[in-house]
């Protein structure tokens, strides 16, 4: 059975919807800006979300415009909540572009995998360690079954 | 005094944004604002933790009760930790004078506030709140040692970071849908009814897992090798040793007063268990100082998770026990670390070199694995007698799981002790040697010589934590602390 | 308060480590420390009740952790551990003054920190031995393993490497007895010596199985029970030689004691008896029967291709090590009588082994057996030392192994267990064999030119060889004196004890009295001389005043070797030394560099993203679902 299409439901479908992509997006993404962004549309689903949890539909924006009787007002508190999550998203995002400008100017890239590769090949440069993952050469000893003594041919022959 | 309470987050806070401009009228005067305004909210909370009655009390932020209004909750656990990130920020403090240490002593105050918030906040958004200012402070604190590496590291952490604010937003927009507050008080009165569901538990899980990145749960703590790897020893130090302490406390306090099922606890075991594996094992192979501690501090915490599953809160104590050990050791081998960092091979002759410090990361060491009568015995003890009283399996293998790490644990650490022991290769010259010392080593001393006070007075102390963990366990006494009006609530 | 005799010898004991670590750097340090080793062994002869049919004697030091309660004190099998702990150290102690410490310390030895070593380890094991309940037990076996491995390290080079491997087997082991004990704690709800025994006797059989492994592998890591005792030999080789002579006299006997402790006072060896293995014929007591003599066979086979003395010394000393578990096991009278006198002689006899083998070494800066031979002229009273010493390992008459060894002989005929007794004397046999190879290589044959010069051991080191050969001998010829410390150990740890008298054991099975043994052997040896020397003249000639082929020999020739010795016999049982024992620890090793190698890639190759959001999607699903 299909619900019924209230703009109640319309509304959470959005906002899972939103965070669903921008999730998706995070993680397929390989562009680091990309990435980035698919965070801000994440964001923007679960600040919908956090909306709507405190929404009544059949009530009023929550100001008080007299001392007398009041009509039934929709929670203000998520909404406050949601106007912290917003600017302390911003303040992140900002952030995070600064970081990317930096490494566009240091790497010349933003692929996060040649970036990590970079990244990588730095912080072993500056500990003076070998890269530890090698492609070519197996690392460790290869545990190999005893070997059973050499059985010496009583006639001296070595065949 | 009471009252002074909110000041240890406020004055930071407040100290954070005017450092830069303070420093810019006299650099002379602004240098002893941070450590001045710490050194303020230490005395504070010294004062509360002496001279208080050792009772859990409420404050009500801009005198709004709760669950209206936003509050702070200080029992002596909260008290405890909010004292460890202050004391640790006058410690770690960012002393070094350059054109950028105006931005890193604000930033500095900035993680303390952030960091004495996540200790005693009693909501469930301001908490959210804190956490982000946390991550905010740390992404700046990274990305300000200025190297490529660095800033890679950060974006890195910044990404899985954001995907976490996300999924605890997620969480917290499923409580607030279906209990109308996020006060924890409250909560933990309507959680009984509303939240022993699966909603519940989906809103937990959620929690869990954003919370998690900054607790290293594993798997979401990719980023602890790197960020550990590129930032000071300092700022590390702080991370490992109080940042992934408190994240792991908001996850203990969820657990015990809103979420009882089961499965919750299930899943941080489980969690739990391959964060040790993975991070042990890990550090088995490391190379390189700063990242064999990071992965020993991943598999730390997977230990703390252990003993977090352990059910209705048995394993306080031994989460508080480990906890605080980790952090003293952690933040003493992150200090050794700041001389000692880079390949682990270079390190032979430095016992020569600094003896002191060679005796410390000996002595970290030995109470990191467990050796009797250093504190750290004492710790594993308490969590191994609880495991071992579980008749879950699970809780058995966490257990075997836990000794066998130990052993990989302790061959690791003392390889590089052995390294650190042996003469110097004859080519290389005296000054090549890496020397811990000066102001690191100091610091490093400082935590042993705490250690060493601590496995003197382990009987007081002990007891003490004993009844700190009581006092956390109680779930009626923090609802009765923060609605005093409604005695004997619905529990 | 009043100190008991318990507080002051570990007051004592503490003292003396001070003593080491402030004012040992000084030139009569190592006499100092001697001294206060020997106030030590005084202070515990005070105790000497409780040798002789026991009580206990209490520590005044006693504390509760985390509402655990710590105590110590000694009963009779503490005090005979004790005693040989003491013992030994003090004249380990005695023959590393002087001559030795000084040729120590030019080839650039620390003798300060060694000195240290030797104090901790003596302080450690007196705490173990003083465990009043399992959480000391816990703490004393920790700190003995640490201290023995400050020992084991301090000469740096290879034998660090031996001290990792060490701490490794001994971390793994520790871990084992702390699961064990979070095991009993979690069924008795305290670590209190009562509470355990009562809260064994309600245990089921799966938890007495994994207590028993549990307990019996991480003390059998200290003895050097197979598989896991590749560490020992390397370990107290490499060690500085008093160092050697002292851990290889006690240290590895703190599994011993631990287990006589656990797994046979607490737990008894009648329950472990009732822990059948599943569609077999064997239990709990047979496998570690079983173990016990593979302890004995596969490392004196082992001793006996070894070319280094102390090599090959220390192989022995896991092989003997069996022979005392052995004894318990068997837990008659006999049994546990034999297995308990052979821990006081084999101290005996290994330690003075060892310090031949050193006074060798320092004479000639060699134990490589392939570069020794003919010292015997030059060093006789050090071959003196060192054949009543093999004859002691060996397990012959006149020396006091030989009593040890022949109760556990008697009592496996006694109870019936032929296979095991086939076993153990075919172990015997290769210590007889090596042992030869031991005394031939160093002192017998043909002297080397380079050694033309070799004076005798200096007597600061001959002074406790001397002792300690005496003792071997005595202790052969009145086996009673250890014995009834023996019996009134047999009693405290619930064994049936045994009946002893001056000479030896009474038994209705077979009674033994070694001053009829020794006395008809020394008739023998009195008539053989008469017979010498009355027979006719005999001149004294050197060595190379003699003729092989018809030629006169040189000293730049030489005619005898002592090289690759046993060639035939190794020709034969050549293929029998596989080193599986070797491939096993480097599969674990290979295993877990493997899984690191894993894990590192898990968190280098990251998609942190991807795990973080699987990772939610997964459990929700498992929650939900």
């Amino acid at each position: 059975m299909i619900p019924a299409l209230t703009p109640e439901l319309i509304l959470y479908a959005t906002a899972i919807g939103l965070t669903t992509i921008g999730l998706a997006g995070v993680v397929l993404s390989v562009h680091l800006f990309r990435m980035v962004l698919s965070l801000v549309i994440a964001e923007a689903g679960v600040n919908l979300m956090l909306v709507l949890a405190g929404y009544r539909w059949d009530a009023v924006a929550p100001i008080l415009t007299s001392l007398g009787e009041q009509p039934a007002m929709v929670d203000p508190v998520p909404q406050a909540m949601v106007l912290t999550a917003i600017v302390i998203g911003v303040g992140v995002q900002a952030l995070a572009v600064s970081i990317l400008i930096r490494i566009r100017q240091r790497y010349a890239t933003l692929d996060r995998w040649e970036v990590a590769e970079r990244m990588d090949a730095d912080i072993a440069a500056t500990a003076g360690t070998p890269r530890d993952v090698s492609q070519e050469a197996p690392l460790g000893e290869r545990p190999l079954p005893p070997i059973p003594a050499k059985r010496v041919d009583p006639s001296g022959s070595e065949s | 005094m009471n009252g002074a309470l909110a000041l240890t987050i406020a004055l930071p806070l407040l100290g954070a944004f005017l450092l830069p401009v303070l420093m810019r009228v006299s650099v002379a005067f602004g240098v002893w604002i941070g450590p001045a305004i710490l050194a303020y909210g230490c005395w504070i909370l010294g004062d509360l933790w002496l001279t208080g009655s050792m009772q859990p009390f409420s404050v009500a932020l801009g005198g709004f009760a709760p669950p209206l209004g936003i509050n702070l909750y200080a029992d002596t656990l909260a008290l405890l930790f909010a004292l460890a990130a202050q004391l640790l920020g006058l410690i770690f403090w960012p002393f070094k004078l350059d054109q950028d240490s105006a931005r890193r002593q604000a930033l500095m105050l900035l993680l303390v506030a952030a960091s004495t918030g996540l200790a005693l906040s009693g909501d469930l958004f301001n908490l959210y709140v804190f956490y982000e200012l946390t991550a905010v402070a740390t992404f700046g604190l990274v990305a300000a040692s200025g190297t490529s590496a660095a800033y890679a590291a950060t974006i890195r952490y910044l990404i899985l970071s954001g995907i976490g604010s996300v999924l605890t937003l997620f969480g917290i927009a499923l409580i607030y849908g279906q209990t109308g507050t996020l006060n924890l008080a409250h909560l933990a009165q309507l959680a009984p009814e509303q939240l022993s569901n699966e909603l519940g538990l989906a809103a937990f899980l959620s929690l869990l897992i954003g919370i998690g990145v900054k607790a290293e749960l594993f798997p979401v703590n990719t980023w602890v090798p790197e960020v550990y790897a590129t930032a000071s020893s300092r700022l590390s130090a702080f991370l490992a040793g109080l940042v992934s302490k408190l994240a792991l406390l908001i996850i203990l306090r969820l657990l015990l007063l809103v979420f009882h099922q089961p499965e919750a606890a299930q899943v941080i075991l489980i969690l739990g268990i391959l964060g040790v594996v993975s991070g042990e094992l890990a550090a088995w192979r490391a190379k390189e100082m700063r990242r064999m501690l990071a992965f020993s501090s991943i598999g730390q915490l997977g230990v703390l998770f252990i003993a977090m599953a352990l059910p209705d809160g048995q394993g306080m104590l031994a989460v508080l026990a480990l906890a605080l050990h980790h952090l003293v050791i952690k933040s003493g081998l992150f200090m050794l670390a700041d001389g000692w960092g880079g390949a682990l091979q270079r390190l032979r002759g430095s016992a020569a070199a600094s003896p002191l410090a060679a005796g410390l990361f000996v002595l970290f060491s030995l109470s990191l694995v467990g050796m009797p009568p250093l504190p750290g015995f004492w710790a594993k003890f308490t969590l191994i007698t609880e495991l071992a009283g579980q008749t879950e399996p699970l809780y058995l293998m966490g257990l075997t799981v836990f000794l066998l790490a130990t052993v990989v644990e302790a061959a690791y650490l003392f390889r590089v002790a052995a390294i650190i022991y042996q003469s110097a290769p004859q080519e290389r010259r005296p000054d090549e040697i890496p020397k811990a010392g000066g102001l690191s080593l100091a610091t490093a001393g400082l935590f042993g010589a705490g250690l060493i006070a601590t496995t003197l007075l382990i009987a007081p102390v002990g007891d003490r934590l004993q009844t700190i963990a009581a006092q956390a366990q109680d779930v009626d006494l923090y609802i009765n602390t923060v609605f005093p009006a409604t005695p004997g609530a619905s529990q | 308060m009043t100190l008991t005799l318990l507080d002051e010898l570990l007051l004592f004991s503490g003292a003396t480590l001070l003593v080491a670590l402030f004012i040992g750097r000084g030139l009569a340090a190592g006499w100092m420390v001697t001294i206060l080793y020997g106030g030590q062994l005084l202070t515990l002869l005070k105790m000497a009740a409780l040798g002789y049919g026991g009580g206990i004697i209490a520590s005044s030091l006693s504390f509760t952790v985390m509402g655990q309660n710590l105590s110590w004190r000694f009963d009779a099998l503490s005090w005979f551990f004790a005693l040989i702990t003491l013992g030994s150290a003090l004249l380990s102690s005695w023959f590393a003054c002087g001559a030795w410490e000084r040729s120590y310390a030019k080839q650039g030895g620390n003798i300060w920190l060694f000195h240290l070593a030797m104090a901790l380890n003596v302080l450690s094991m007196l705490i173990l031995l003083a465990s009043g309940d399992l959480l000391s037990l816990f703490i004393g076996w920790e700190l003995v393993s640490w201290a023995g491995f400050l020992l084991m390290a301090l000469a740096g080079g290879v034998a660090t490497q031996a001290a990792m491997r060490y701490i490794t087997y001994a971390m793994a082991g520790g871990m084992a007895i702390f699961g064990g004990l979070a095991l009993v704690y979690s069924s008795s709800g305290s670590l209190q010596l009562d509470a355990v025994l009562i809260a064994v006797e309600s245990m089921s059989t799966t938890k007495l199985w994994l207590l028993v492994i549990l307990f019996g592998g991480g003390f059998g890591v200290k003895m050097g029970l197979l598989p896991f005792h590749l560490w020992q030999a390397p370990a107290y080789a490499e060690t500085p030689g008093p160092g050697s002579a002292f851990l290889g006299a006690i240290s590895s006997r703190m599994g011993l004691f631990a287990i006589l402790l656990v797994l046979v006072k607490l737990f008894g060896i009648v329950n472990i008896d009732s822990l059948k293995i599943p569609f077999t014929l064997i239990d709990a007591r047979d496998l570690l029967a079983w173990i016990a003599v593979f302890t004995i066979i596969f490392p004196t086979f082992t001793a006996m291709k070894q070319n280094d003395a102390r090599h090959l010394l220390a192989w022995h000393g896991i092989g003997q090590g069996g022979y005392m578990l052995l004894g318990v096991v068997v837990a008659d009278a006999m049994g546990g009588a034999g297995g308990l006198l052979h821990v006081f002689n084999h101290a005996t006899y290994q330690a003075a082994l060892f310090m031949a083998v050193t006074a060798v070494i320092h004479r000639t800066g060699t134990a490589d057996l392939n570069k020794l031979g003919g010292l015997v002229v030059r060093m006789p009273l050090s071959f003196m030392v060192l054949l009543i010493g093999i004859i002691g390992l060996a397990g012959l008459p006149p020396m006091n192994g030989f009593v040890s060894k022949w109760l556990v002989y008697r009592s496996l005929l006694n109870e019936g267990m032929p296979l095991l007794f086939l076993a153990a004397v075919i172990g015997t046999l290769g210590t007889i064999l090596s042992v030869y190879k031991l005394i031939h290589n160093i002192f017998l044959g043909q002297l080397r030119v380079e050694h033309e010069q070799v004076k005798e051991a200096p007597w600061s080191m001959m002074a406790p060889m001397l002792i300690l050969a005496a003792i071997i001998f005595i202790t052969g010829l009145f086996p009673g004196i250890p014995l009834a410390w023996v019996a009134s150990v047999q009693e405290v740890v619930g064994l049936p004890a045994t009946d002893y008298t001056l000479g030896g054991v009474e038994s209705v099975s077979g009674s033994l009295d070694m001053i009829w043994v020794i006395g008809v052997l020394f008739a023998g040896f009195g008539i053989g001389a008469v017979i010498f020397y009355s027979a006719g003249r005999s001149k004294r000639v050197h060595q190379l005043d003699n003729y092989a082929g018809g030629h006169f020999l040189s000293a730049d020739v030489r005619y005898q070797y002592s090289d690759n010795f046993y060639a035939g016999l190794m020709h034969l049982v050549g293929g029998w030394y596989r080193g599986s024992f070797l491939w096993l620890e480097k599969s674990v090793i290979s295993l877990i560099d493997f899984l690191s190698l894993v894990m590192q890639g898990l968190y280098r190759r990251a998609n942190a993203e991807f795990y973080l959001l699987s990772t939610a999607l997964f459990v929700m699903a498992w929650v939900v679902i």
